[in-house]
């Protein structure tokens, strides 16, 4: 069921340090992902194909590529009279003393009166660190329907890697939830995708409660402890959804993208994902291109091979260079017959003609963006 | 109402009839082009990269894609507070209306528009050539020169002037003859269809055409000679980068091929003047361990398993394993099946090309010259397993299995 009556919260800033490298000037949400987009544009795109007209997003720090990224919303139909799209950077108020939020509940405590000045009787709350394509409109259905005060997405599977704690949940047959722990063991278990549906007044209610009693976590101090009285229900998502947590894990899930099962169950026509335009040409096979079980963006101009990678928009590949098992991202440049092996190029990296860059499947090689490597 | 120096007015109403099938259910503009774009985002791209931001596009023949694929002007910046695009089509009036007679008419028809804007200029455009052009700079020229029309031309190989509208100047670019398709052409400076015109005087060669019984209401055919004629200062304005026409099918085949050109004077990749389109949201195109590609453009949403080479694929086409692709443009959605041989050709939007069948034939293959061109499958259109298209063939109906054409 599309509706205009939820407002979307988006978290830019999660979990930033456990990719640190590639994290160093920019957001989770901004981190750039499967050849053409970046973390974000799957949450936000999965709000506003539910008909979610107006979303805040809670950022941090090293939001600038991500403001660049977003601009007015307009890809995402976000560039709206009514609603549309908030971009709420950290608010030091007098009595907070100048800390930055710390957990989601004090980012969202310094976004009450954009909560309270909001329409919507709804709130979908999100983080950006989840790569899927959740029906955002069935998920609501089904809390309406259920009339649950809080519905939380989550699915089956192995807990992901070093994450702190994942919270998992134990549900009844009705998909009710009936217990909440937090594990770091990888076992299999019904986990939380962390994108979240409850009434507009429960979030305030519940935030305005946490900072009368000191409390920091919205589901572990508030939610979990009342599952008795909160009807919390758990919606499964079934298709492809990964969370990322590891710079491992950030090769690994790109590199799942060369899977056509993966790419169907993420890029639906249904419900596409959005991503900013660069109005680049054509991708260009030059003579002498030689490209194998690779995913290529907009803009790239290739004359050498590339094997098993991601190439996104605009990366030149001359004449003579190999690209292998490698994730090349925006504008890097591969000199003639230079060589990459696992290695991850960031943003305007550049390789010299003639070198090799080689990492192992264990450990990627990174060439940082703006570097270049001679 | 905001003033506008300058107003453009696209000339989108035609039919392109040499286009044959792929212009049966759209206008020539929305014809696609280069693997994501429309003819029509070259002239638009050209007036925003110009600083114009009020353009008319005056529609006429099957204009629904058109409008769609327009809207509101978004992916060029068209969208603006006062001015912006304007879809343009013929409309009634408290005495009747209608229908677009002729180019000149169908801008004599929107003098109210053009007027909203109390412009100095007005230059008038055409949706069906490919080039990159700084307008700023002509109506700088056409300011400095004290003309009263300006038109842009370019040096054509004299034996090729025949085919165009030929205007012979003087020295310092004053036009003093215009001839349409000379068989003995004086000049080889061709018309390119761009006309800057100082307001005053076309609204008032507009209305007087308007009166002309006789008159056809063309540009080339009535507005300029009748300026020429009267001795209105007309000048030349020389543009020497990448032009072409695709007003035909070979036109238009010869246009995409000449983008695998490295040494082509269009610069599509270029930052400096950008080419906007209106794009699919797709993921990026994806090339598989059996695919060979060489010479080639692909577009988002693509899936490569078999053979390119020197081929143009638009959004979300498919190429099955096995299957080969020569000197082909495969426009947006067509899947071509496992084995299928396409050479030569044209597929337009959403054909299906069946397993083993075999589209257009190479050149060499004919020994007269006369009985090859490149062969055209209109949209939507099936082509069952074992078919055998010909070239300078054009299929606007489902083909059936094993059928030769």
């Amino acid at each position: 069921m599309r509706t205009n009556n939820m407002l979307g919260i988006i978290f830019a800033n999660v979990h930033d340090n456990l990719i640190p490298e590639l994290t160093e000037k920019r957001s989770m949400a901004s981190l750039p992902f499967g050849a053409r987009y970046r973390l974000i544009d799957f949450t936000l795109s999965a709000l506003t194909n539910a008909g979610v007209s107006q979303v805040g997003i809670i950022t941090k720090e090293n939001y600038q590529s991500l403001l660049d990224h977003i601009g007015s919303g307009r890809e995402w139909d976000l560039d709206r009279k009514s609603g549309g799209l908030y971009i709420l950077p950290p608010f030091v108020s007098g009595s907070s003393s100048g800390n930055i939020y710390k957990t989601h509940l004090e980012g969202l405590s310094g976004i009450l009166n954009f909560l309270n000045r909001a329409k919507q009787e709804y709130v979908a709350v999100c983080d950006s660190d989840v790569v899927a394509n959740i029906d955002i409109a069935d998920m609501f259905r089904k809390h309406v329907e259920n009339e649950a005060d809080f519905t939380v997405a989550y699915k089956y599977g192995k807990l992901p890697r070093v994450h702190d704690k994942t919270m998992v949940f134990t549900l009844n047959e009705e998909s009710r939830v009936e217990k909440i722990d937090y594990i770091r063991e990888r076992i299999n278990a019904d986990y939380s995708l962390d994108v979240m549906i409850m009434s507009r007044r429960f979030l305030i209610d519940t935030i305005k409660e946490a900072m009368e009693k000191g409390l920091h976590s919205l589901t572990k101090d508030i939610v979990g402890t009342r599952l008795d009285k909160i009807k919390v229900m758990g919606y499964k998502v079934e298709g492809f959804a990964e969370v990322m947590d590891t710079p491992a894990s950030y090769f690994d899930l790109n590199m799942k993208m060369l899977d056509s099962k993966v790419r169907k169950q993420l890029f639906l026509p249904e419900r596409p994902v959005y991503t900013k335009t660069h109005d680049s040409m054509p991708a260009k096979y030059c003579i002498g291109s030689d490209v194998k079980n690779s995913l290529i963006a907009d803009g790239c101009v290739i004359e050498g091979t590339v094997k098993n990678s991601i190439l996104f928009r605009n990366v030149v590949v001359k004449k003579g260079a190999v690209v292998n098992n490698s994730i090349i991202m925006q504008n890097a440049v591969i000199g003639e017959n230079a060589k990459v092996e696992y290695t991850v190029m960031d943003k305007i990296s550049e390789i010299s003609d003639g070198v090799e860059i080689c990492g192992t499947k264990q450990k990627n090689a990174l060439v940082k963006k703006g570097e270049k490597a001679k | 109402m905001k003033k506008n120096e300058c107003v453009a007015m696209l000339l989108a109403g035609g039919q392109g009839s040499r286009l044959g099938v792929l212009t049966q259910k759209i206008a020539k503009p929305a014809v696609p082009y280069g693997g994501k774009y429309r003819i029509i985002d070259f002239p638009l791209s050209n007036c925003v990269n110009s600083g114009i931001e009020t353009v008319g596009i005056l529609t006429q023949y099957q204009p629904l894609e058109l409008n769609g694929y327009i809207g509101s002007g978004k992916p060029w910046d068209l969208d603006r507070n006062g001015g912006g695009v304007h879809i343009l089509p013929p409309y009634q009036k408290s005495k009747g209306g209608d229908w677009y007679k002729g180019t000149a008419n169908a801008i004599y028809q929107n003098i109210h528009f053009i007027e909203k804007y109390d412009p100095e200029y007005v230059l008038v455009l055409s949706g069906d050539h490919i080039y990159k052009m700084d307008y700023s700079k002509m109506i700088k020229f056409h300011k400095k020169s004290g003309a009263d029309c300006t038109i842009a031309v370019m040096e054509v190989p004299f034996e090729e002037a025949s085919r165009f509208g030929i205007m012979n100047a003087r020295e310092d670019g004053e036009i003093y003859e215009f001839e349409e398709k000379p068989a003995n052409p004086k000049s080889n400076l061709a018309s390119m269809g761009i006309y800057v015109f100082s307001w005053d005087k076309l609204r008032e060669y507009l209305i007087m055409d308007e009166k002309n019984k006789e008159s056809s209401n063309d540009f080339g055919k009535d507005v300029i000679p009748a300026m020429l004629y009267s001795n209105q200062k007309m000048m030349a304005y020389r543009f020497d980068g990448y032009w072409k026409d695709v007003g035909t099918v070979e036109s238009l085949w010869d246009a995409n091929l000449d983008l695998l050109n490295p040494k082509l004077d269009l610069k599509l990749d270029s930052n400096e003047w950008k080419i906007y389109s209106r794009t699919g949201w797709l993921p990026p195109q994806y090339i598989s361990e059996t695919a060979e590609v060489e010479n080639s453009l692909i577009s988002d949403g693509c899936t490569v398993k078999g053979k390119l080479d020197y081929s143009v694929l638009f959004e979300n086409v498919t190429v099955e394993e096995g299957a080969k692709v020569e000197y082909s443009l495969i426009m947006p959605g067509a899947v071509i099946k496992k084995g299928a041989h396409v050479q030569y050709a044209i597929v337009a939007e959403n054909v299906k090309v069946g397993e083993n069948s075999v589209i257009g034939q190479n050149p060499q293959e004919i020994t007269e010259r006369d009985n090859w061109g490149i062969a055209v499958i209109g949209d939507n259109v099936k082509v069952g397993k074992n078919a055998v298209i010909k070239a300078k063939s054009m299929i606007s109906k489902n083909v059936k299995e094993g059928e030769v054409i």
